[in-house]
């Protein structure tokens, strides 16, 4: 057989680079089409008959928010410290230390408060949404809701959207607090200013539009993790294996979606 | 389709008919349990259903239940061979006090 | 025993020209199928025979290439959202591993359906799963969860899902599969039992031939994603089809071995060229 032309390296790196960009292309509008049927579901529900539950909004809102608060607590606490170690440090040969707490007000609640929980809640619902919704796909629960005329969307989504959409900006709003007194307690120690001044200087500086900014962007980021890790779930395959590369890749991409959400969100934001 | 309760020698006899399914036997529960409340006998009759569903023969269980719980008669009146195939898979054809008729009940004297 | 108010005159299901692929490959060819009201139909092959992923399209998990599924006389594919809900409430399905959620006691799962879809009192909700769980020997156990029962009983646990609306249809996909031909046996019994007092339709897919012969009023014999056949369990035990024959008889068919072939195949890159 003569060796084909279409074999060249270039030619395969171009079809294999496209046929992932098709993919994912698939994949957004696949999100996109889960996201818009929850909604649909959330807001129009009632009227068919068919509501979202509840019962299940207030578990999942335990699941997703109240268990992640010790870790939002402490990775907030531990990253308001380490920010202002940082602030005092590089600012110290301006003679400009006592800038780093209006620096840590604006970047916590613009930035880092929200990322952190978001990166948590990716993190963690990432992982157990893909692997719930996974897991009922593949021993046919999905099939089951299906074929008894429960809507899979409405009956597993919709309610963990919903419950995202109130504790995403509810752990947003943790992160800033503690990020906050987290470098506070850094600061004090560091500038010898006692913790009381610390904070009056601190919420002085806080500027509402900063903490609309960060609760802007807890909704995107709760919406992406939902969407994605729900998404990798649904399209789970091949057994104990298929599930836990599917785990892995939807909190993977949980993850990057924030990112660059939030670099988009960032690029616009700071005009 | 509303029932009918007649009262008849010491007994509140709720008259079913037609088709006792999800959509109606909640109201049959109603009066059932609402005769039951007034400390009355019930007595059901099925001579006129054509089919009960599960849902139908739920009412009835609690309906049985109430009375045992509170020293009060109940019975089933007039069970059709259909009927009485929903009931047999469930064992309730064991359980329920099934007569004919009102007076085969009273000439037997419960 | 009287009928459901509905024209039992016609079929209850009915298939025509069913076509079907996955992942390209044709699996299912021009599909004809008529059930009638109160029938028990077995729908016996061969693995990868194509009978579960019939099951699959009978169900309305997905639209097929070509051709129609009639439930109840209507065409599924159609549809609108609550019409096809108001259908699906009329039919029950055992999957094969049970498909119970894992998440929810035996109860709640058997409740579910009735919770989802009807206004009814949550007493009477109880009840009625209760009994569906005694009518399949399962009283007392619905405080468990799903893993904590053995395999039988999640089989039965799902029928008792399957049956709680009442159903006008019944599938049931492999239902003996991974049971001891006692507890097997006891299944086939309860199936008949469902059939005489609730007067339901059931579709049995599965390759267990007892369970077949035992229960069925008809059999279609589904191979390489054509019906063979569909006949009475005489008729087919009976066939001359040599298809057929070895499904029955359990036998591998016994093909003509093409040395060049055969050769090639085992030899293909190994040893010198």
């Amino acid at each position: 057989m003569a060796a084909e032309p279409a074999a060249s390296l270039p030619y395969r790196l171009t079809g294999h680079v496209g046929r992932r960009f098709v993919q994912a292309v698939e994949e957004f509008g696949y999100g996109a089409a889960l996201l818009v049927e929850s909604l649909y579901w959330i807001v129009a529900g009632h009227w068919l008959n068919q509501p979202v539950r509840l019962r299940v909004v207030a578990a999942e809102m335990i699941d997703i928010g109240v268990s992640a608060v010790p870790v939002v607590a402490i990775l907030a606490f531990a990253n308001g410290g380490m920010m202002a170690l940082q602030g005092i440090y590089t600012l110290q040969d301006f003679g400009a230390q006592s800038q780093v707490i209006p620096g840590i007000a604006m970047s916590v609640t613009r930035e880092f408060g929200v990322l952190i929980a978001g990166i948590v809640v990716a993190g963690r619902s990432g992982s157990a949404i893909a692997a719930r919704i996974g897991t009922m796909n593949m021993s046919q629960e999905i099939d089951a809701l299906r074929v008894m005329g429960i809507e899979p969307v409405r009956y597993l989504v919709a309610p963990m959207l919903l419950a995202m959409l109130v504790m995403m900006p509810v752990l947003a709003i943790l992160a800033d607090a503690m990020a906050v007194t987290g470098g506070g307690v850094i600061t004090s120690l560091k500038l010898h200013m006692a913790l009381p001044v610390y904070f009056d200087r601190a919420l002085a500086e806080l500027v509402p539009s900063d903490i609309g900014q960060g609760l802007a962007k807890s909704f995107v980021f709760g919406v992406l993790v939902v969407v994605v890790a729900a998404g990798n779930g649904f399209i789970a395959r091949g057994g104990a294996e298929g599930l836990g590369r599917a785990t892995t890749r939807s909190v993977v991409l949980c993850i990057a979606a924030i990112v660059v959400a939030d670099m988009i969100f960032t690029l616009f934001l700071s005009r | 389709m509303t029932f009918a309760v007649q009262d008849s020698n010491g007994f509140a006899v709720v008259q079913l008919c037609g088709e006792i399914d999800l959509r109606n036997s909640p109201e049959a529960r109603k009066l059932i349990l609402t005769s039951l409340k007034k400390q009355k006998h019930v007595m059901v009759d099925l001579s006129a259903v054509e089919y009960i569903d599960s849902s139908g023969v739920a009412s009835l269980v609690e309906g049985f239940q109430y009375a045992r719980a509170n020293d009060l008669e109940f019975g089933l009146l007039g069970v059709s061979e259909a009927a009485m195939n929903v009931l047999r898979l469930a064992r309730l054809d064991q359980v329920f006090p099934i007569y004919d008729s009102l007076d085969d009940r009273l000439s037997h004297g419960g | 025993m009287p009928q459901r108010t509905s024209d039992s005159s016609r079929p209850v299901i009915e298939v025509e020209g069913l076509r079907a692929s996955w992942g390209g490959q044709p699996v299912l060819h021009d599909v004809d199928l008529s059930v009638e009201a109160g029938e028990i139909r077995v729908v016996m092959g061969g693995s990868g025979s194509g009978k579960s992923t019939l099951l699959r399209y009978l169900l309305g998990l997905h639209r097929p290439d070509a051709g129609t599924v009639r439930l109840f006389g209507e065409d599924i594919s159609r549809l609108g959202r609550r019409d096809m809900l108001a259908l699906r409430r009329r039919i029950g399905v055992s999957f094969q591993g049970g498909a119970l959620f894992n998440s929810m006691t035996v109860g709640d799962n058997v409740c579910l359906p009735l919770r989802e879809h009807t206004r009814l009192d949550e007493h009477t909700i109880r009840i009625m799963s209760r009994m569906k769980l005694e009518v399949v020997s399962l009283a007392g156990f619905e405080h468990l969860m799903p893993s904590q029962l053995s395999g039988g009983m999640v089989k039965r646990a799902a029928l008792a899902r399957a049956i709680v609306m009442d159903p006008d249809i019944l599938f049931f996909d492999e239902p003996s599969a991974g049971l001891d031909p006692v507890v097997a046996a006891d299944l086939d019994a309860l199936i008949l039992r469902l059939r005489e007092a609730m007067q339901v339709t059931i579709v049995v897919v599965t390759h267990e031939l007892d369970s077949a012969f035992a229960i069925a009023d008809r059999i279609t014999v589904l191979d390489q994603g054509r019906i063979l056949m569909t006949g009475g369990v005489d008729e087919v035990r009976n066939a001359d089809n040599e298809r057929i024959r070895n499904l029955l008889t359990r036998t591998a068919t016994d093909t003509e071995v093409d040395v060049d072939d055969y050769l090639e195949r085992l030899t293909q890159g190994v040893g010198p060229q």
